[in-house]
């Protein structure tokens, strides 16, 4: 038995070496190791032996098969090795491109727009949208911007018909939805907004968000709260901030929010105009004549309001420098952002 | 508006430099736009005096003049006609930079030596036309800087007015606000207003329209010497952009800036009768005004007359009847309160804007009438060698007293989120000249100055109070508001996910104007019947092809495709979601609907390589791949694809798909027209899609159900069958799934093949379809028994005959 053990070893080794490839050596292994093969049908003689000579016998049959199991796979391992290297020299060019896998792109617009929401409506804001064509009422009447009044000229207005318009500004729907709920109220509203304005700052369609907060004891403070926010999200925390007064007509006090320009950190270049300050957004309490107009009780309620341009902000953040671009959907444009 | 720094000091005192300045006026809500400083690089220009003119030996119109700059006497080449000895002019010496960027040498003109050049006003930057050299005033010193003897040195400042602040139209009103940071008193240059009697003996006021223009002041002038205005008054207004005209219409101009009250100068001479009528104009009356312009009324414009005609449109502009010129030797000088609702209109009517105009619409003071008119009748005066021949007229319909309104500090405090006392409340106010006495311990009662037409209730001077201490002061807070659940639109959702789906599709997201070109129907070729056609008009549109509000996504996408092509991108996929409009008749409003569009032209996958993919084009299955994504991933089961019966205008007829569930058409697809592409300029094929999103927000769902994962494997059995040609390779598999074999879970074409052994008439489909059981694994005995059946199947649905493979 032992004799034989050693001999199948031998012959095993003998056929492993004339192997020349996977396919001889996969049948040489089975020949040898598989489970009808050679060795097997020793084992099965095992059990025939003494007692005394089978641990010994056992031990050494084993350490057989397990060399044997050794050495086919250091063979094995030597084909692939040398299989893969002549491969990859012959065909693969790993310095070839990558394939294109198709891909789009949301509109940079879209992408800051919703971007803006988002931060909204972390802080519990309901996302609103209203008509493009609008009411000269929820327009301007509404919110306290009577018919010949100079804030008119503010607005460029694409007009329907006399009382039928493209809104200005996204801001109709602080009066559509102060008509229709009682406070609390948390809203924003983003969406497209047109004026007959039209130059390498100004497209005739822009976007804008407006937001709105009414409630009982609502204060400029808050406001400065939120929209400091606001700002350290959209742009970053340590972008500096300032607040200084302005007029609409539906807010009292109002304001303009400033940041310091992201183009020169706000030392002064030919985009801040040399005031290291860049013009963000409008904002302001409500004026109690939009609550008059819609029945809530001024004394009792307040809120604030802001809006801002949509493309404004894309523009500062991405560094682009004509709006036009926004509406010539030019894919090298597109693909970057 | 625009001022100077030099200027505004005549009127209140300040340290600070023009930055600092323009800083803080921002900051109090007057937005600085510019600050410039004026003139600069004259430093070195001198002033000359000629001494002599002579004729230049071989040039006409070129003379050789002799000139002291100081102690220094040049000769001169100059080419002006207005040179004449004894005149002090602007040199420019050798090495002296001109505005233009010129450098001055010493040169040889025709021959003679030029040690310098003579300048005009223009080439210095200082007027706008250039009649010849530039005749300096005596007063100026030969030898100065010019900048020194003009007193040129100073900073101009441009301020962007608020419609609400029409006090700070005035170099009073800037002052005022200045004096609201230093706390400096402003000094105007007359601080009473005249009384003045309501009649004189030498003309007469009458007004005809009291609420049009309630208050009409007037002063008559004689012996006025109409001639250049002096320097002083000339640089000002040259700094702010205004053209000297004569000593006494830049009067009006000044004390216009200064006061910020219009003021207008007649010639008396022309005034009929010495009459003054304020009167609406009669329907169509037509009248000439200063720029030269006849224009035609309407009976709601408001007219100074005298009388006979009307001699000036009231608050706009004078008419060139009764325009002061050289002979003018007597003024009437008109102050008046106008309507700002009707000075607006008539402005608004006749598109004629002034600086006139812009202040009465705004709202003047009203209380300025008689201080601005003394000021400017002083000046005139002074400045014009005139007399007073009486007291004058004010003729006044009754001007609001100041209001009176309650501030509480509660409130203030309250409305702003921060904490003030009252005393300090009051103490801001008096800054900027707002007196507030107190009624009790929380409550001020402010009188508002007539000035400040803006400040109607306490909200508004909380605002004061708050841009007096400075909106920066204010700690930022958050809202204690409570806590609630926003809301989502089902709509809005849809779009953000329709626009994830389709950009995971690699296609780019486009936007477009929501409003386009009329003639685009035409060009899509629409019948004249077609709702498409209904469009909404815009009555004032930018331009041509911003006239109508779109109907459809696809003109804007077609012109984009252009756009790319044009600019060597031809690899084009871009999709929209946007808004379409519609009259809506019995609706106060439009309709609006959202669809969503795309277009797809050249190669998929944009700039790949053709090592990788070859040079295949979009074709429409690509289109159907990315429909049936579309409509899968928004969980919307059992769509139609249909070959239209009809096909729009614009689509090729025979590529034309329209995407159907029993409830209605979700949308179309297919490659367009040549003769569509043909009017867009676009020479490669392109296909379209388009959806209506509105419908898709109502059947869209989104919360697929799951679907155990099978523990067994299946099988694929392969068949090929010889189906006629007009077969639908399409409608086998819709077939075979609709007859719900049981085990049958997916049916492949993997090959439709014509041609050789194939009999004409006929195509081969290969077909693969997976068999499995949620129960077993399957046998060829089990599977062999339904593939039976589905061949059977195949051949009498479709005279379909299996191929053997």
């Amino acid at each position: 038995m032992e004799d034989e053990l050693l001999s199948l070893k031998g012959q095993a080794l003998a056929c492993l070496g004339n192997a020349q490839d996977n396919d001889s050596l996969e049948a040489c292994r089975v020949q040898y190791l598989g489970r009808k093969g050679l060795f097997s049908t020793v084992m099965r003689n095992l059990g025939k032996t003494s007692e005394e000579d089978r641990p010994r016998l056992g031990k050494l049959a084993n350490e057989i098969k397990l060399a044997l199991e050794q050495a086919f796979a250091d063979k094995q391992n030597g084909f692939t090795a040398s299989n893969n290297a002549s491969k990859n020299k012959a065909s693969q060019d790993l310095t070839l491109p990558g394939r294109a896998i198709p891909f789009g792109k949301h509109h940079p617009v879209s992408q800051v727009m919703t971007e803006i929401c988002s931060v909204f409506e972390r802080l519990g804001f309901t996302v609103a949208e209203g008509p493009d064509i609008e009411l000269d009422f929820y327009n301007f009447e509404g919110l306290n911007i009577p018919a010949h009044h100079p804030a008119r000229d503010m607005h460029d207005t694409f007009y329907i018909s006399s009382n039928i318009l493209l809104r200005t500004h996204t801001s109709p729907m602080q009066v559509r939805t102060m008509e229709k709920q009682p406070p609390p109220l948390r809203m924003i509203v983003p969406g497209k907004v047109y004026r007959c304005d039209s130059d390498i700052t100004h497209t005739p369609m822009f976007h804008q968000v407006e937001g709105f907060l009414v409630d009982d004891n609502v204060s400029f403070a808050d406001l400065k709260g939120v929209l400091s926010i606001f700002i350290a999200q959209i742009f970053s925390a340590k972008t500096a901030i300032r607040f200084r007064p302005s007029f609409f007509p539906f807010t009292e006090p109002s304001a303009e929010v400033d940041i310091a320009c992201v183009i020169c950190n706000g030392k002064g270049c030919r985009v801040c105009k040399q005031t290291g300050w860049l013009e963000i957004l409008g904002a302001g309490l409500i004026d109690p004549e939009v609550f008059k107009k819609v029945g809530y009780d001024p004394e009792q309620y307040s809120g604030f309001a802001f809006g801002l341009g949509v493309e404004r902000i894309a523009m500062l953040k991405y560094g682009i420098t004509d709006i036009r671009l926004f509406y010539e959907n030019d894919i090298r444009f597109l693909r970057q952002f | 508006m625009k001022f100077t720094v030099n200027w505004l000091k005549k009127y209140v005192d300040f340290d600070l430099s023009a930055g600092a300045l323009a800083d803080r006026l921002t900051m109090l809500g007057l937005e600085v736009d510019a600050v410039q400083s004026l003139y600069p690089g004259l430093e070195h220009i001198k002033v000359a005096r000629i001494v002599s003119v002579e004729k230049h030996p071989n040039a006409d119109k070129l003379s050789l003049c002799d000139v002291m700059v100081g102690e220094e006497q040049k000769r001169i080449v100059c080419g002006a006609p207005n040179v004449r000895a004894g005149m002090l002019a602007p040199i420019a010496l050798p090495g002296c930079q001109m505005p233009s960027g010129l450098l001055i040498k010493k040169s040889k003109i025709r021959g003679e030596t030029s040690e310098g050049m003579l300048c005009s006003g223009a080439e210095l930057g200082i007027v706008s036309d250039s009649a010849g050299l530039m005749d300096l005033p005596e007063s100026c010193h030969c030898g100065a800087s010019l900048t020194a003897a003009l007193d040129l040195a100073d900073t101009m400042i441009e301020v962007d007015i608020t419609p609400n602040r029409a006090d700070c139209t005035s170099l009073l009103g800037i002052a005022r606000e200045v004096g609201g940071v230093t706390g400096n008193p402003i000094k105007p240059p007359v601080e009473t207003p005249p009384i003045l009697p309501a009649t004189s003996s030498n003309f007469s006021v009458e007004i005809l329209a009291p609420d049009a223009c309630p208050r009409y002041a007037a002063r008559l002038l004689k012996n006025v010497k109409i001639g250049p205005s002096p320097w002083w008054l000339k640089r000002l207004l040259l700094a702010v952009g205004l053209r000297p005209i004569n000593n006494v219409v830049d009067i009006t101009n000044f004390v216009m800036l200064e006061y910020g009250q219009p003021l207008h100068a007649f010639d008396f001479a022309k005034i009929g009768e010495g009459r003054i009528v304020v009167r609406k104009a009669q329907p169509a009356e037509t009248i000439s005004t200063l720029d030269g312009t006849e224009r035609t009324l309407t009976d709601e414009m408001l007219l100074i007359c005298d009388a006979k005609k009307a001699i000036a449109i009231a608050g706009v502009m004078g008419g060139e009847n009764s325009e002061v010129t050289a002979q003018t030797t007597e003024v009437l000088l008109e102050s008046a309160y106008f309507a700002p609702t009707s000075i607006r209109r008539t402005s608004r009517a006749l598109k004629l804007s002034t600086d006139a105009s812009y202040r009465f619409e705004r709202g003047i003071d009203p209380q300025g009438t008689l201080l601005a008119l003394e000021r400017a009748a002083k000046l005139i005066v002074e400045c014009c060698g005139a007399e007073f021949v009486d007291d004058g007229v004010d003729c006044n319909h009754g001007i609001a007293e100041p209001a009176l309104i309650h501030l509480r500090a509660s409130q203030t405090c309250k409305r702003l989120g921060t904490s003030l006392t009252i005393e300090e409340i009051a103490s801001l106010l008096a800054r900027i000249g707002i007196t507030a006495a107190r009624l009790d311990a929380d409550t001020l009662q402010v009188t508002v100055p007539s000035f400040r037409i803006d400040l109607e209730r306490e909200i508004d001077l909380i605002e004061e109070v708050a841009r007096l201490k400075g909106y920066n002061e204010i700690h930022p807070t958050l809202p204690a508001v409570p806590m609630s659940l926003s809301c989502q639109e089902p709509s809005f959702i849809l779009r953000r996910k329709v626009a994830n789906i389709m950009v995971a599709l690699g296609v780019f997201e486009a936007i477009n104007y929501s409003f386009n070109a009329a003639r685009y129907s035409s060009m899509l070729g629409l019948a004249a019947d077609d709702p498409l056609r209904e469009q909404i008009t815009i009555v004032n549109p930018l331009a041509d092809d911003q006239g109508v509000m779109r109907t459809m996504l696809l003109p804007g996408l077609l012109e984009n495709i252009r756009h790319n092509l044009n600019r060597q991108t031809n690899d084009i996929s871009l999709f929209e979601i946007g808004k379409v409009f519609w009259p809506h008749t019995g609706h106060e409003l439009p309709r609006e609907a959202i669809r969503l569009g795309a277009v797809f032209s050249g190669r998929p996958g944009i700039g790949s390589p053709m090592l990788h993919y070859g040079d295949r084009a979009f074709d429409i299955y690509d289109l159907k791949g990315v429909a049936e994504v579309l409509l899968s991933q928004l969980g919307i089961k059992g769509a139609q694809f249909c070959k239209a019966d009809s096909a729009p205008s614009y689509a090729d007829q025979d590529e034309w798909l329209t995407v159907t569930l029993p409830t209605g058409q979700l949308g179309s697809f297919g490659k367009l027209a040549q003769s569509t592409l043909k009017e867009f300029g676009i020479k490669q094929a392109v296909y379209s899609m388009d959806f209506d999103l509105d419908l898709l927000t109502t059947l869209a769902i989104d919360k697929p159900l799951f679907t155990p994962l099978s523990k067994f494997p299946s099988v694929s059995w392969d068949l090929a069958v010889l189906v006629p040609e007009e077969t639908g390779a399409g409608t086998i598999l819709q077939a075979i799934m609709a007859k719900n074999f049981p085990l049958v879970d997916h049916v492949e074409i993997f090959d439709v093949y014509r041609g050789q052994n194939i009999s004409a008439g006929m195509k081969s489909v290969a077909l693969s379809i997976t068999y499995h059981s949620d129960e077993k694994t399957l046998d060829d005995k089990v599977v062999g028994h339904v593939h039976e059946q589905v061949v059977e199947l195949i051949c009498t649905l479709f005279k379909g005959q299996l191929r053997e493979v």
